[in-house]
């Protein structure tokens, strides 16, 4: 079964680098500032996006918090929730997505969730409230996630013309979906309006 | 009247000063007290004012912090993100419950009401207080009063995470009177919350007062007039204005001052009442001694003196009582020498006048009680004014002293007293004697007297004159008595009797000179007076050139009354003055008319020893003669040789000086006096005149023609024309011209005439001496 997964992913590999190209996105806020923890994610113009298997994901808990606290996965796409701290956390989600619990519990719980339906999904613990996490679920498996100087990276793009579309957890409308086209090697730039932090 | 005893005045001003004093320091007290009072309430309220909102923010606070327990909750956050609106709705109401909240609402993030406990608003209507939810968008958490419907809640809001904020919840909780009530509780204010009406007025939301004092707080005049502070407080709301009226009742605020107040007024009052005691006290000690000073006066006021008064203080009332005291005894040794010498004459030791009349009335009242009779006798030296004169009053004095002594040894008993009631007039009271003993005992003192007193080596020969009354009979009356016994003594001097006892006709004769008296004055008033006129003839040639002027009074009723019976006691009045003039007046009158008529008479007018001494004489007659235009030289001036001896120096003086003018002097009545022929020799006088009485018994006593021969040869030696008077025989006639005396004046001549009579008398007698000088010339 793994194998067959690592063969699969190999052959993809393989033809990205046949024929690939990636796209540069970056990043700021409304004043300019660089905004890590942003989600980018491209979508062909025309068409969908080829159906690939989703690459599955983890979100740890460690020292009460989600690490990574913003994470983003493809449609379909499990994520497991390792409890590395040495008490108990409980994992919810209201948000229509997904909605799941995790009880309280240690270590690694026995399913990673699968999450099918696309959207945003808050995660937190429902024993501390100050944890919370973010999945954002995309129907594309060409997503990155800004660093520390609000750059991204969207690899593997076949030679298309794209929409590259900007989410951050607060911006503020919840529900803007700030675009931009680019060609597959291009680059865009996004300035989000920002919520200020908590 | 109450005031002004000294003890109420001192103790007036201090009760005044203590009440100043004590109202002054009451007032400040008390206003320092008010001040502290209500600073202390407006301290209190804004200290209320702090902890007010101190416990809003905390309740706030801890609202927002069951809210947020609530939110929290993860059944309810579930319930609140996953399930429709009923459960939602009975969720929140379930939850609110849990915190006692009356209202809870679930807001969505685009400010829309999702759902409502209370049911009050719908689902999807605007949530009608934007502001808290944009507070709590950005703050996390927020509060605010707020009215829904017709109440206020304090609103709270807080987030419903899950895990990122989904929905607010707000909650609120009613603004009640138990709240109203806890707060006030905290604060010990009265708390109420008002609000302000669609109408612009102030409402009353709830408070911690009871219903019935709630209309009042609207009005926040009312409430300061009511003795309220207040302060105000808006809370932090949206829309309509919530506030808060914070009040505290100054009454109250004020009651522990007020008691503090009463406390003190107490004090004050007890002060002054203190002080009143203690003034009236204090007063009382220095007036109590005043009084006793006072009452020991008025004991001397009334003379006695027996005890001194005891005051035993060492302060300026113990010396006050000290001079007192002194003063005491001072007055009464004074008194017991006044009395000796109330009672004393002091020259002769006798008892005077006052002890007299004091003995005498009680032995009235003594013989009245017991029916016996009492003899009283008064008694007056002859001729003692002549001594005192002559010899001086030393003399008078010493003869006064002698008297009181042989008077004194005269009577024997001790019960007898003799006094000497001033000059030389004494009286003796026999209080048991009858009528015969008094008699007795006068004739013994006049015997006493008679014996020839010896002063300072000259012999004094004096005599006296006793009246006697007797009680009952001539009286019981001590004055009636002294005053009848005063009659009898002159009685007795007038007839040289010695002694006489009172008869009822003497006074007659007293009061009989009395009313002479008022008539007088009207007969000089009335011209009753008149003058006639007496000759004197002169004996060498029969001529008559000189008359006297003789007074005579025609009364109506009375008829002729002599100059006897008025002119002595018109001297004693000293009425004969106006009568003297009167005479004087008409006499120069007369003679002046006399000269127009061609007959040149000189006329002698008599003049008073007391006018003798009047120094004014002079110019009266200088007067007179100027008026009726007469020549001095033919007025006389007759003057007795008592008158002058009365008071020789003067009278001398006073005759000089009429000498001066030109007037005639002549002595009336020569040797019935004591006059000194050293005075004769220095008065200016022109004539003597021989006492008719020596004239008249010229034939029966060779004693008296003696006197009058050496008269005569006395007055021609000095130069003197002698007049003898009282002729009323040819055989005097006859002898006084061998005697070769100048002018003679008698019945036997003529009796005093009226003017006209008189000079119907000259032509008579001139006729009839022309004849006689024809046919007998050895008549002459």
């Amino acid at each position: 079964m793994n194998m067959l997964k690592f063969l699969i992913t190999l052959l993809a590999f393989g033809a990205t680098i046949a024929h690939a190209g990636s796209v540069r996105v970056q990043v700021v806020d409304q004043a300019g500032a660089p905004v890590p923890d942003a989600i980018v994610y491209a979508l062909p113009v025309n068409g969908k996006p080829p159906a690939t298997k989703p690459a599955s994901a983890v979100i740890d808990q460690i020292k009460r918090r989600f690490v990574p606290m913003v994470s983003v996965v493809q449609t379909g796409a499990s994520v497991a929730f390792p409890n590395k701290d040495n008490i108990e956390h409980d994992v919810y989600s209201f948000s229509p997505p997904k909605r799941f619990e995790l009880n309280l519990y240690h270590g690694i719980p026995a399913n990673p969730v699968v999450f099918d339906k696309p959207g945003l999904v808050v995660m937190g613990c429902n024993i501390h409230d100050s944890m919370v996490a973010y999945l954002l679920i995309v129907d594309t498996p060409w997503f990155a996630k800004t660093d520390a100087h609000g750059a991204a990276t969207i690899d593997n793009l076949p030679a298309d013309a794209y929409k590259v579309i900007a989410w951050h957890f607060r911006q503020s409308d919840p529900n803007a979906q700030p675009t931009q086209k680019v060609n597959a090697d291009g680059a865009v730039k996004f300035a989000l309006q920002l919520r200020p932090a908590e | 009247m109450l005031f002004h005893s000294l003890r109420a005045r001192i103790a007036l001003v201090f009760v005044v000063l203590m009440l100043v004093a004590q109202a002054a320091a009451f007032l400040v007290i008390n206003s320092v007290i008010l001040k502290n009072a209500h600073r202390n309430a407006e301290e209190q309220l804004s200290v209320a004012e702090r902890v007010f909102a101190q416990i809003l923010r905390g309740n706030s606070e801890q609202l927002t912090q069951a809210a947020s327990v609530v939110a929290l909750d993860f059944g309810f956050r579930e319930a609140v993100a996953t399930h429709d609106g009923k459960t939602v709705a009975s969720a929140l109401r379930n939850h609110g419950d849990r915190v006692h909240a009356d209202v809870v609402m679930l807001v969505d993030l685009d400010g829309k009401l999702i759902a409502d406990s209370g049911g009050v608003g719908r689902e999807g209507m605007a949530f009608p207080f934007p502001k808290l939810i944009r507070t709590v968008a950005t703050k996390g958490d927020a509060s605010s009063f707020g009215m829904i419907g017709p109440r206020a809640y304090q609103l709270v809001a807080v987030p419903v995470k899950a895990p990122i904020a989904i929905a607010w919840v707000v909650m609120g909780f009613a603004v009640d009177d138990a709240l109203a009530r806890d707060l006030s509780s905290l604060t010990s204010l009265d708390v109420s919350f008002l609000t302000v009406g669609d109408d612009g007025k102030w409402g009353v939301l709830a408070s911690s007062l009871p219903h019935d004092a709630r209309d009042a707080l609207t009005d926040q005049a009312q409430l300061a007039a009511n003795g309220y502070a207040t302060r105000v407080m808006r809370l932090h709301s949206e829309g309509r204005t919530v506030a808060v009226l914070l009040e505290r009742s100054l009454n109250e605020a004020l009651a522990p001052f007020k008691r503090l107040q009463t406390t003190l007024l107490l004090i004050t009052l007890l002060g002054v009442l203190v002080s009143i005691v203690g003034s009236v006290l204090m007063a009382r000690s220095v007036t109590r001694p005043i009084a006793a000073l006072t009452q020991f006066s008025k004991r001397i006021g009334q003379g006695d003196y027996a005890a001194p008064i005891e005051i035993r203080q060492n302060d300026e009332i113990g010396e006050l009582a000290r001079a007192f005291n002194q003063m005491r005894d001072g007055i009464s040794e004074r008194e017991k020498r006044i009395t000796e010498l109330a009672y004393m004459d002091r020259l002769t030791g006798l008892p005077n006048r006052a002890l007299f009349n004091d003995r005498l009335q009680q032995a009235i009242g003594a013989a009245t009680r017991s029916k016996r009779p009492l003899a009283v006798m008064m008694m007056d030296l002859d001729r003692f004014k002549y001594v005192n004169d002559t010899l001086g009053h030393p003399i008078g004095d010493m003869l006064l002293c002698e008297v009181a002594k042989r008077l004194r040894a005269a009577l024997h008993r001790k019960t007898d007293t003799v006094a000497r009631l001033g000059g030389d007039e004494f009286a003796v009271l026999l209080p048991t004697d009858d009528l015969a003993s008094a008699r007795l005992l006068a004739t013994r003192m006049l015997n006493a007297l008679e014996e020839p007193i010896t002063i300072e080596g000259q012999l004094v020969d004096v005599g006296a004159s006793i009246g006697i009354v007797t009680f009952p009979q001539n009286g019981t009356d001590m004055n009636v008595l002294l005053r009848r016994a005063d009659i009898a003594m002159y009685v007795a001097k007038r007839s040289n009797l010695g002694y006489a006892l009172y008869d009822e006709r003497h006074d007659q004769n007293n009061a009989e000179r009395l009313s002479l008296m008022s008539e007088l004055r009207q007969a000089v008033e009335h011209d009753q007076l008149t003058l006639y006129y007496q000759p004197k003839v002169d004996l060498a040639t029969h001529r008559v050139k000189y008359v006297e002027a003789l007074v005579r009074w025609d009364h109506p009723t009375r008829g002729f009354v002599s100059p006897d019976q008025f002119i002595p006691f018109a001297e004693q009045t000293g009425y004969i003055k106006t009568i003297s003039r009167w005479v004087a007046d008409k006499a120069i009158a007369q003679c002046a008319a006399w000269r127009r008529q061609g007959i040149e008479l000189a006329v002698s007018v008599n003049v008073s020893a007391r006018e003798l001494i009047q120094s004014t004489l002079p110019e009266i007659f200088q007067g007179l003669l100027d008026k009726h235009g007469v020549a001095p030289e033919s007025i006389w001036i007759e003057i007795t040789e008592s008158a002058i001896m009365d008071d020789p120096n003067h009278a001398i003086e006073t005759l000089d000086r009429l000498h001066a003018l030109g007037i005639r002097l002549s002595i009336d009545d020569f040797g019935t006096g004591y006059s000194s022929l050293s005075y004769l020799k220095r008065m200016p006088v022109d004539e003597l005149k021989i006492d008719k009485s020596f004239v008249m018994g010229m034939f029966q006593h060779k004693d008296d023609e003696t006197i009058v021969r050496s008269t005569i040869d006395l007055g021609h030696n000095m130069g003197l024309k002698v007049v003898a008077e009282g002729v009323e025989t040819e055989e005097m006639l006859e002898r006084l011209k061998a005697l070769r005396c100048d002018l003679a004046q008698g019945y036997h001549l003529s009796r005093p005439l009226p003017p006209a009579k008189l000079e119907a008398w000259l032509d008579a007698w001139r006729a009839s001496n022309e004849q006689a000088l024809i046919a007998g010339p050895e008549e002459a």
